[in-house]
């Protein structure tokens, strides 16, 4: 019998190029399923607006943000949700229903970066998406959507990095769930709830209820929204700015690690079905 | 009578199946639970800043999002199989679904209740509950409300059905465009003085969402009239209803199988 030598760094980081295209290549395939999609999150977005519209139009000085500061933010955040939105469960829970998960499982790049190189791709044909998304948001909202100044512009985008990485350890830990539910749409739902109250999506949580935002300030979800949008636009400060992406790495390299360490335990007990 | 039984027999096996995985079970009721208290925290955080929300007080937004709960969660419970139509046609189930000698659609719409869907009607019915409280309507107005469920149900799963029947055009492993319904659906959560003209047209008239949600919740917070509120959402529901079933009809006709 003869054993296979692990992949070099060269191997792997070629691997992981090439998945990361092949899924970007597969999710471009699917246009016409990703705009619906786009279209159907942007008109329950536009619903939020409308309400947050009415609110200002009801009370001018509803909150600390002024009514072009809650759009600009509404807009913003908009825009890095749907660069974030990535297929990991979806796609799991399609390749465990159809028996699939077993060939994921004996890639020699390892389980974690096969997820992490097609989230990757989807990330990719998402930044395609969100242009013309910007552009629209441009004719609506204008300057509003400006960064607040060339360096708010990089640490909004190194925020948006690590915004990733927290949104893919998410979806890594659901991932694991899968392995041991019948139907991992529970957990997905779940997470979608937890991530459209607690990541500053529908606003910003400085106008939320104290008691809200107390328990929002105490998990990962804020860091994928919130913290970038106010980062991109100036409302955080640039001396908050090293605290809040010190905030996103923990959280980011925290959740993948125990996803892996979930994962390595749930190995112990999986049995691949016959598809 | 031989249809209705079969369709009886039809459905409880299809929620024995489903109730089998307990876990599962468990996990989508708190996940549904964990949707709707989603959605009441963004109607916390907008009651915080505003009392009144184009003219409705929290207490009749609060109907409204308890009505859209218990709407869905019938929807999800009966007559859910619609969100699997692409599937059922990807691998080839529905080839073998249409050699019944019944109703095609009733038996796709029949075989597939989704158990988070207690979860939803359960968080629907204390909101409503809640709101009843603070609203005070006329105590008959309670021998109404099974028909308002009812009737938002059906209207609900027809446009789903109206929508899905465009899976038989466009094969794909998808239900984003049965989302886009879910998501217009949504938006019977909140007044519909807040939203613009053409919006107020498309849930009121031309996907009546709203008639089995706004117009009886209009009457129970003293607005709009009882006849109206009676007689809107049933008619509004056999209207939705005979176009999903032509539509499913002329859909089928063209049906061609994938071949799986």
């Amino acid at each position: 019998m003869t054993t296979l030598a692990a992949p070099t760094l060269r191997q792997v980081i070629g691997g992981f190029c090439v998945l990361a295209q092949k899924t970007a290549q597969t999710k471009l395939t699917y246009r016409l399923a990703t705009l619906i999609t786009l279209l159907a999150s942007g008109f329950a977005y536009c619903v939020f607006l409308l309400v947050w519209n009415e609110v200002y139009r009801q009370n001018p000085h509803a909150g600390p943000l002024s009514r072009e500061q809650m759009l600009g933010y509404l807009v913003i955040a908009f825009l890095v949700n749907a660069l974030l939105i990535l297929n990991v469960e979806s796609r799991f829970l399609q390749r465990v229903r159809m028996g699939l998960v077993a060939v994921d499982l004996v890639r020699p790049l390892g389980f974690v970066f096969v997820q992490l190189a097609q989230a990757t791709g989807d990330l990719l044909v998402n930044a395609i998406y969100a242009v013309p998304i910007y552009v629209v948001g441009l004719a609506f909202a204008g300057s509003a959507l400006y960064p607040a100044s060339w360096l708010a512009a990089v640490l909004g985008g190194v925020s948006v990095a690590l915004a990733f990485l927290i949104g893919f350890g998410v979806s890594y830990l659901i991932v694991q769930a899968s392995f041991v539910l019948q139907s991992g749409y529970g957990v997905l739902f779940a997470r979608a709830a937890l991530h459209q109250v607690f990541s500053g999506l529908s606003a910003p949580l400085v106008m939320f209820p104290a008691p809200l935002r107390r328990v929002a300030v105490w998990l990962p979800f804020r860091h994928e929204i919130e913290t970038p949008v106010r980062l991109w636009l100036g409302q955080a400060t640039l001396a908050e700015a090293p605290r809040l992406l010190l905030e996103q790495a923990a959280w980011g390299m925290g959740l993948v690690l125990t996803g892996e360490l979930v994962f390595r335990a749930v190995m112990h007990r999986h049995q691949i079905q016959g598809g | 009578m031989h249809a209705l039984r079969f369709y009886v027999t039809l459905y409880r096996t299809a929620l024995k199946s489903v109730a089998e995985y307990r876990v599962d079970f468990a996990v989508g009721i708190v996940t549904a639970i964990s949707m709707q208290l989603a959605a009441l925290a963004f109607y916390w955080v907008i009651f915080a800043r505003t009392p009144a929300l184009g003219g409705w007080s929290p207490g009749q937004v609060l109907l409204l999002f308890g009505f859209t709960a218990m709407v869905l969660g019938l929807s999800e419970a009966t007559l859910n199989g619609i969100w699997w139509l692409p599937y059922y046609i990807l691998d080839g189930q529905l080839d073998r679904l249409l050699t019944f000698p019944v109703d095609s659609l009733a038996f796709v719409l029949l075989s597939r209740p989704e158990l988070h869907s207690f979860g939803n009607f359960a968080a629907g019915a204390l909101s409503v509950a809640v709101a009843w409280h603070l609203l005070s309507p006329p105590w008959y107005a309670l021998l109404f409300l099974p028909l308002w469920i009812g009737a938002g149900a059906v209207i609900y799963t027809g446009v789903l059905v109206l929508v899905g029947a465009l899976t038989f055009r466009i094969v794909g492993p998808w239900v984003t465009h049965l989302f886009t319904v879910h998501q217009l659906f949504n938006t019977s959560r909140y007044p519909i003085s807040i939203y613009p003209r053409w919006l107020r047209v498309l849930v009121l008239y031309l996907l009546p969402f709203g008639a089995a949600i706004f117009v009886p919740a209009d009457y129970l917070r003293g607005h709009g009239s009882l006849w109206q509120a009676v007689l809107v959402p049933p008619l509004a529901a056999l209207a939705v209803a005979f176009a999903a079933k032509t539509a499913w009809d002329a859909a089928l006709r063209g049906y061609q199988s994938t071949g799986s």
